[in-house]
């Protein structure tokens, strides 16, 4: 099992938070990983948005209604950032400390062209009565394979497995 | 994995669709179909060329066959997804308070 943290993590209001906006995104990394089966425990809820501006600038509203922060960042700097669609869009990841955990953003997860590439193979989930997509586990363990981390690499194995086990359940 | 799992994962990741593949294997669409429904399974060799077709090489060794995680993963396979997002949100909320109660 992967263990990471542990730290505050409360994926449930972030979920509702991007559904009361109508953000169009994809649970990806570790929450989809768990999700999709592998016995992996995670901190941070990992997205991946549809990058359309007014899509970003609706994402842009949620974090603010969770008090997000861009992690990181300097308090005196923070005045002079600007959350909108414009400014997520210009950046490829973004890290966000919000009152319900981190909240991690990645337009182009490694390994993968975006959202509309995640987009075909996600699964539909519901939580806390919200539905939300989840990356598949082999988009999952294909990002994860092409960011190569140590912290990849470690749970790749199970991952492997778990999807093969799975598989074989649907045949 | 079985080969035609592997075979359409690496289609997919090339971005290509099954004609496009046959065309650049010198395959019939049709083949590439069956193959990827397991309905009959080319040779290593095949594969092997149809894999570099995709744009990546099948690297294949030997290593211990460990099934040491098996009975853990299928027991997390038996619950639906909802009950695993459930199940992530209560080992979160379990570790950090763990958390908590050492500091």
């Amino acid at each position: 099992m992967t263990v990471e943290g542990p730290r505050l993590f409360r994926p449930g209001p972030m979920l509702e938070a991007l559904e009361a906006e109508s953000v169009a995104y994809i649970v990806i990394g570790g929450t989809a990983a768990a999700i999709g089966g592998a016995r992996h425990v995670t901190f941070d809820l990992d997205i991946t948005p549809d990058r359309n501006v007014a899509n970003l600038d609706r994402l842009a509203t949620a974090l603010r209604k969770l008090n997000g922060h861009l992690y990181g960042m300097p308090a005196a700097a923070e005045d002079s950032f600007q959350l909108d669609g414009k400014t997520l869009a210009a950046g490829s990841a973004w890290k966000f400390l919000t009152d319900h955990g981190e909240l991690d953003i990645s337009l182009d997860p490694d390994g993968t062209r975006g959202y509309k590439d995640l987009r075909s193979g996600a699964i539909e989930t519901q939580a806390h009565g919200v539905t939300f997509l989840v990356a598949s586990l082999e988009d999952v363990i294909r990002s994860k394979e092409a960011a190569n981390r140590p912290r990849d690499r470690e749970a790749l194995p199970e991952l492997r497995r778990t999807l093969e086990l799975k598989r074989r359940r649907e045949r | 994995m079985i080969s035609g799992d592997l075979l359409r994962e690496a289609r997919r990741r090339a971005g290509l669709s099954q004609a496009e593949l046959a065309r650049r294997a010198c395959k019939p669409t049709s083949v590439i179909g069956r193959w990827e429904r397991d309905e009959v399974k080319p040779s290593f060799e095949t594969l092997r060329e149809l894999i570099e077709a995709c744009g990546f090489d099948l690297r294949v060794s030997l290593a211990d066959h460990d099934q040491s995680q098996d009975a853990a993963i299928e027991a997390s396979l038996d619950l639906t997804p909802e009950e695993r997002f459930a199940r992530l949100e209560a080992w979160a909320a379990f570790l950090a308070e763990a958390r908590k109660s050492a500091a």
